[in-house]
């Protein structure tokens, strides 16, 4: 529809209203996730008199929106909704001027109500008085206002717009866009993760090796720009695959600085010092001082950890480009992406959507980059979707940031106040600007270190100083910017004052408050949190738990030095301390906000909300971590968020002040957290924290609480240990290999035929049967591979043997084995043309199997459809005719004779077990040799990393198996609250699970003969005490292992408890598992686990391990 | 590639599609099926917000490769409301109504979650919800207004007679 009435300056517009009387307001800012859209439509609707139903909000796309600047500082409200208010003011009057017209009647006199303009009885609606109208009006921003008092929309709650979308999975987020003839492209980022100045940046790819991945499914192409790497494919997992797969070469990064060292770092790099505030003689004043205080704070690097990472889409579009992007900052996002490709701003459209929650510069507009270029590349448009390791890893961090405080008290009040801060953070450079080298690599300070760096409070002499510097690695803002900790740092030394005077803390501030309207906030939440008074730590005890409470207080100041003040907030919070394990909870958050005029009620509810949430998160748990080169933390593993179970009780005091301007209320309660939290504690315990976050190890330390100490950190493990251990034996087959080669003949080839495939039906099935007793699929079934052709690597001690093709393939298969040559194949490990199989082939067992069911089996195979697959060479440190001497010093199973004690069932099982069913070839333990050790038959072992446990003697029997169980597991993979088989157990459910169930029953009645004594029960888990390994158990395992819901289908199907891996007497299984993660066949119930070697270190997964073992297997020794 | 026909019903509708081995059932909804509902967060089972319902039990559709559903009805947030009508189920009825989300992002695993929270004690208590949901991600801080709106979806679902 044409507008009839538009009002804008220059060529910004800010409202337009069509001829059916709707009203649509533009703003330059976006949607962070708080809904700001309906207040912006509630303060138009209420200058415009119109239901807030006709009024729609257009937000952040640059061909239509004007150039507000990035959505910061808590603006949206207080400065950029500003020229939407007059101009809704102005198109108003403009109506009213038109309905004075036609009324005849004077402008004054008109009443505009519900979209119509009213006087003397008679009504006009808006959208008659649009009609055949086309107005450009110029924003007056002289424009009178609303008196607020007549106010009927604003100050009124208003439901969200975008959440029905949200809720019936129909809001089109960034991720879910998608653009007709649109391909994926998946960036491969540079081993310097997070970092952003130094030579290297740009200057590290040293090649790549497109064969490497150019067969693969979906495969495109690859491009590259200097260190920005990425593939293209048809689907995003495609895109993912490939560029996981793709053989990529780097140059090794230099070293960060130490980053654990946050003090000595933040002074050792370049810093200017900036004076804001001079007042009074700070050397006279401190020497004047009767109490002195020097205090230093200090803050950690901190994640935004949206919820989801970033994703963006662009279409070059024959040079004139278009980006569909989650940007906080539209027209910025422009103007470094024309940076990018050498573009005008305004040939480049940025169309802005909703993404998870923003809460500050995060990855948004890096991806924005990947895809243009992606799209310039390929002429096509492309959807980049970062990973949440690539989020994490890359995302500008919160800053980390350093407070020295020089101070003192003169009768009793605040009289000298030397404040020093460093804060290590820039605009944050898009990414892919650094990577092509579009833009030098050098270190960019920035001036944002002097938020809220003045406190609230009157200081007769004071020295103001931030210290400007460049990231250390990438740092943006983030939620409450470098206010935060510099009211951490006021806050917090205000209450060491008052304690150092014996003077109650609130009634202490009160005394330094000039500002009438913030001391009124400070009382009025005092009072109505039920502040106690208290002139020092009451230390109050029940048992093992201190209760404390504390108080803080903040204007946060935005924007360039002296800044403008957005919303001030005061903190009660009521805090219990754990003495024990030093844990802190928030059991009730007080927060008393004065944010002037309230636009929507409900917005600035959840805003206090999600502010208090968000940062008790940050101050008790959350900081990044680093290793030698790089950021470290990788997922919500290592760098967890709150969850439900912590949340505190929140209750909330908005100061009502409708004649005041309304003030932003996205980061002021956020802003006094961590110093009433502090606070708190030291009320509580005596203990001082002045390092976030205070983490049960930090209060732990700091109360003095002795902590079992931490295991000293671990060498990388290795990934075989097996072989290590196995080189004696090996050295021993070597040995004998010489003798083999010189006096014990070589078997004869036995010569091909064409062999008879005739069989009964019965005999076929009964083969059918063997087939998967034996489980031989599965060795002989490549990854990807055709079935039963082949081809497998299976890793032995002495080396890598293939396993062979079974199919009845003439050339590379059994199509010219007659059925001697099988039989020899099976009961002795020869080849029909002679030569040694190694044992990986388990005919040491497949010896004692009947004739009848050797014919059976290979009457099977030679039915099998026949697949031409050549066997690879096996790379073994044994040559084949060393395996005649070892088949000499080897036993045989040898189950054929019936053992007339037992039943016909039991002797059918032991046969099933012990010849084709082959459960001693992993169950049973081997000598230095590699063969099966006999008197240790099903005793359980270890094998390739795997534990087997013991089938057999009284290990067995403490665990509680009989038949039911071990029939039930045999079929299906699971014996509830008993096991899951996972890893190669898994495969071989998938072959026993075929199995008739009378044979089932035979297995298992034999095995249960062999477990001896009674079950016994599994010692209780034992409670750890909180530390970082025990934080990422609960992250990153405990959502499967002990899942919120019974029956979670994709959870662990057994408790920890149950693990063999954790009861195997080393941790290399427990380590794989971490590690690999497990692949549960397909077509049985059993469940896949993913796996963390990409996301965890070494020493992060064994110390997990160890973790493990002490918490469900305590009555097993620790590992080391 | 191996690719197998897979068949399943998504939503109360029967769907059959093609499916490598290693594709998760987040990637099947997602990509190849144009499902928005379930989201991208962590890809490691950590956050929550991809959850769907499989035979009525929730799952972390990230880490569950779609051939692990082979036969099995999934539900997703788009087959929560009335498929004739439209009309929200009282989850969806509540988290508008109290306002339980701010960004939205998490909102799919919540509502799943609490779905199965509710089919299996119609009337949890505050702790219980907590309990239930304490795998379930939220950054910016929503939570005091999902429980709200979970109680307040029991509470509906109550008056329903349990009907949803």
């Amino acid at each position: 529809m044409t507008c009839a009435l538009s009002i804008g300056k220059g060529t910004d517009l800010y409202i337009t209203l069509t001829p059916d009387g709707q009203a649509t307001g533009y703003n330059g800012h976006v949607d962070l996730g708080t809904g700001i859209e309906i207040a912006l439509a509630q303060i138009v609707a209420e200058e415009l008199d119109l239901p807030l139903s006709a009024v729609a909000i257009r937000l952040g796309n640059t061909a239509e929106t004007p150039n507000q600047g990035p959505t910061i500082a808590s603006e949206t409200i207080q400065v950029a909704a500003r020229p939407l208010r007059l101009a809704a003011a102005q198109a108003r009057s403009w109506l009213v001027t038109q309905a004075a017209l036609r009324l005849d009647a004077p402008a004054p006199e008109i009443e505009t109500r519900d979209g119509a303009c009213h006087w003397s009885g008679q009504s006009l609606p808006y959208a008659a008085l649009l009609q055949n109208h086309a107005e450009r009006l110029e924003l007056d921003e002289d424009q009178p206002v609303k008196d607020p008092a007549l106010y009927r929309v604003v100050g009124q709650p208003a439901g969200r717009r975008d959440l029905e979308a949200k809720l019936r999975g129909e809001h089109e987020f960034i991720q879910d866009v998608r653009i007709p003839g649109m391909i994926h492209g998946h960036v491969i980022r540079p081993p310097y993760a997070g970092r952003d100045s130094g030579d290297f940046i740009g200057r590290s790819l040293a090649g790549y090796d497109e064969s490497s991945v150019r067969h693969m499914p979906g495969f495109l192409g690859i491009h590259r720009e200097a260190d920005f790497l990425a593939v293209l494919a048809r689907t995003a997992p495609e895109a993912r695959a490939i560029a996981e797969a793709l053989k990529v070469d780097w140059h090794l990064p230099p070293p960060l600085p130490w980053m654990d060292e946050i003090v000595e770092t933040l002074k050792d790099q370049p810093s200017t010092p900036r004076l804001l505030v001079e007042s009074g003689d700070i050397e006279t004043g401190l020497a004047e001082a009767e109490t002195r205080l020097d205090r230093r704070y200090v803050w950690p690097w901190h994640l935004h950890g949206s919820i989801g990472p970033s994703c963006a889409v662009a279409d070059w579009n024959e040079g004139t480009p278009v980006v569909w992007s989650g940007t906080q900052n539209p027209h910025m996002l422009r103007g470094d992406l024309a940076v990018l490709v050498g573009l005008p701003d305004e040939q480049i459209e940025i169309r802005r959507h909703q993404a998870a929650g923003c809460y500050g510069r995060n990855c948004a507009d890096d991806v924005a980059g990947d895809a243009l270029l992606l799209s310039r590349a390929c002429g096509r448009p492309v959807r980049v979707q970062l990973t949440r390791a690539q989020e994490t890893l890359w995302e500008p961090k919160g800053a980390a940031q350093l407070m020295e405080i020089r101070g003192g008290t003169k009768a009793g009040d605040l009289h000298a106040y030397d404040f020093a801060s460093w804060y290590p953070s820039n605009r944050g450079p898009n990414l892919a600007l650094l990577l092509t080298g579009r833009i030098s690599p050098e270190p960019r300070p920035d001036t944002m270190g002097d938020r809220t760096a003045v406190p609230p409070y009157r200081i007769p002499n004071a020295r103001i100083v931030a210290h400007d510097m460049a990231p250390i690695v990438r740092a943006s803002w983030l939620r409450g910017v470098s206010a935060l900790p510099n009211t951490f740092a006021h806050e917090s030394y205000m209450d060491e004052l008052a304690h150092e005077a014996g003077e109650d803390p609130v009634a202490f501030r009160l005394r330094q408050m000039d500002d009438p309207r913030q001391a009124e906030l400070v009382k009025k939440t005092a009072e109505d949190a039920g502040w106690q008074a208290q002139s020092g730590p009451r230390l109050r005890r029940e048992g093992r738990m201190a209760y404390g409470q504390g108080f803080a207080f903040a204007t946060y100041v935005h924007g360039p030095f002296p800044g403008v003040a957005a919303a001030s907030a005061a903190w009660v919070v009521d805090v219990a301390v754990d003495c024990e394990t030093g844990e802190v909870t928030l059991s009730r958050v007080f927060v008393g906000q004065d944010q002037g005029l309230v636009i929507n009620p409900d917005g600035v509810r959840q805003q206090i909300h999600g502010n208090v949430i968000q940062t008790a998160s940050r101050v008790l748990a959350e900081e990044v971590s680093f290793d030698e080169i790089r950021v470290s933390d990788q997922s919500f593993a290592d760098y967890p968020i709150t969850t439900f179970p912590q949340l505190p009780e929140v209750q909330t005091m908005v100061v009502a002040r409708p004649g005041d301007p309304p003030l932003g209320v996205g980061e002021s309660a956020a802003v006094p957290a961590a110093a009433a939290i502090a606070n708190a504690i030291f009320d509580a315990t005596g203990v001082r924290m002045r390092e976030v976050p205070f983490t049960p190890e930090k209060m732990r330390a700091a109360m003095g609480v002795s902590s079992a100490p931490e295991a000293p950190a671990l060498p990388a493990p290795d990934r075989r240990p097996l072989k290590a251990k196995l080189v004696a034996g090996a050295i021993g087959l070597m040995g004998l290999a010489g003798l083999g080669a010189v006096s014990l003949p070589l078997a004869r080839a036995i010569a091909p035929v064409v062999p008879s495939v005739s069989a009964s039906a019965e005999e076929l099935a009964r083969g059918q049967m063997l087939f998967a007793a034996g489980n031989c699929a599965s060795c002989h079934t490549a990854p990807g591979g055709a079935p039963n052709a082949g081809g497998k690597p299976i890793e032995t001690p002495f080396g890598t043997v293939y396993s062979t093709n079974l199919t009845p393939d003439p050339e590379t298969g059994l199509g010219r084995w007659s059925f001697p040559a099988f039989a020899r194949a099976m009961r002795k490990g020869i080849s029909r043309d002679g030569r040694n199989l190694y044992p990986a082939f388990p005919y040491t067992s497949f010896a004692g199997m009947e004739e009848a069911d050797l014919k059976a089996l290979y009457a099977y195979l030679q039915n099998l459809d026949p697949v031409f697959a050549k066997t690879p060479e096996a790379q073994m440190q044994v040559p084949r005719p060393a395996m005649a001497a070892w088949n000499l010093l080897t036993p045989r199973a040898t189950a054929t004779v019936a053992d007339p004690a037992q039943d016909a069932l039991w002797n059918r099982g032991r046969y099933l077990v012990e010849t084709v069913g082959h459960c001693s070839a992993c169950h049973s333990p081997r000598n230095a040799l590699g063969a099966e050790d006999p008197r240790q038959a099903l005793r359980g072992a270890t094998i390739r990393d795997w534990f087997a446990p013991a089938l057999a003697g009284p290990e067995a029997g403490a665990r509680g198996w009989d038949v039911d169980s071990l029939t039930t597991y045999l079929a299906t993979g699971t014996a509830p609250g008993l096991s899951a088989a996972s890893g190669p157990m898994a495969e071989v459910i998938a072959g026993t699970s075929q199995l008739p169930g009378d044979d089932l029953r035979a297995m298992a009645t034999y095995l249960a003969s062999l477990a001896e004594g009674t079950a016994a029960p599994s010692a209780p888990a034992m409670q750890p005490l909180p530390d970082r390994i025990h934080r990422l158990y609960e992250s990153a395992c405990a959502s499967c292992h002990e899942p919120a819901f019974d029956g979670m289908v994709s959870a662990a199907q057994v408790p920890l408890s149950q693990a063999p891996a954790l009861r195997a007497p080393g941790p290399e299984t427990a380590r794989t598992v971490i590690r690999e993660g497990l692949r549960a066949p397909d077509g049985t119930a059993l469940r896949d686990m993913p796996g963390f070697a990409a996301e965890l270190s070494d020493s992060d997964i064994a110390a997990l391990a160890r973790y493990l073992r002490a918490r469900y297997a305590p009555e097993l020794s620790e590992w080391d | 590639m191996v690719q197998d026909e897979l068949e399943l019903t998504l939503n109360g509708r029967a769907v059959t599609c093609r499916v490598p081995e290693g594709l998760s059932l987040l990637d099947l909804l997602r990509e190849d099926l144009g499902l928005n509902g379930p989201k991208y967060g962590c890809g490691l089972a950590q956050c929550g917000a991809c959850t769907v319902l499989v035979d009525g039990a929730p799952a972390r559709a990230c880490v569950l490769r779609a051939r692990k559903v082979a036969g099995r009805a999934v539900t997703t947030l788009e087959g929560l409301a009335d498929p004739e009508t439209g009309a929200l189920h009282p989850l969806q009825q509540a988290f508008l109504s109290r306002e339980g989300a701010q960004c939205g992002y998490c909102l799919n695993g919540m509502i799943m979650s609490a779905r199965a929270l509710l089919d299996r004690i119609p009337d949890p208590t505050e702790d219980e919800i907590r309990a239930a949901l304490r795998h379930n991600l939220c950054r910016c801080g929503a939570h005091l207004e999902i429980v709200a709106s979970v109680r307040e979806a029991a509470r509906l679902m109550r008056e329903d007679g349990g009907a949803a």
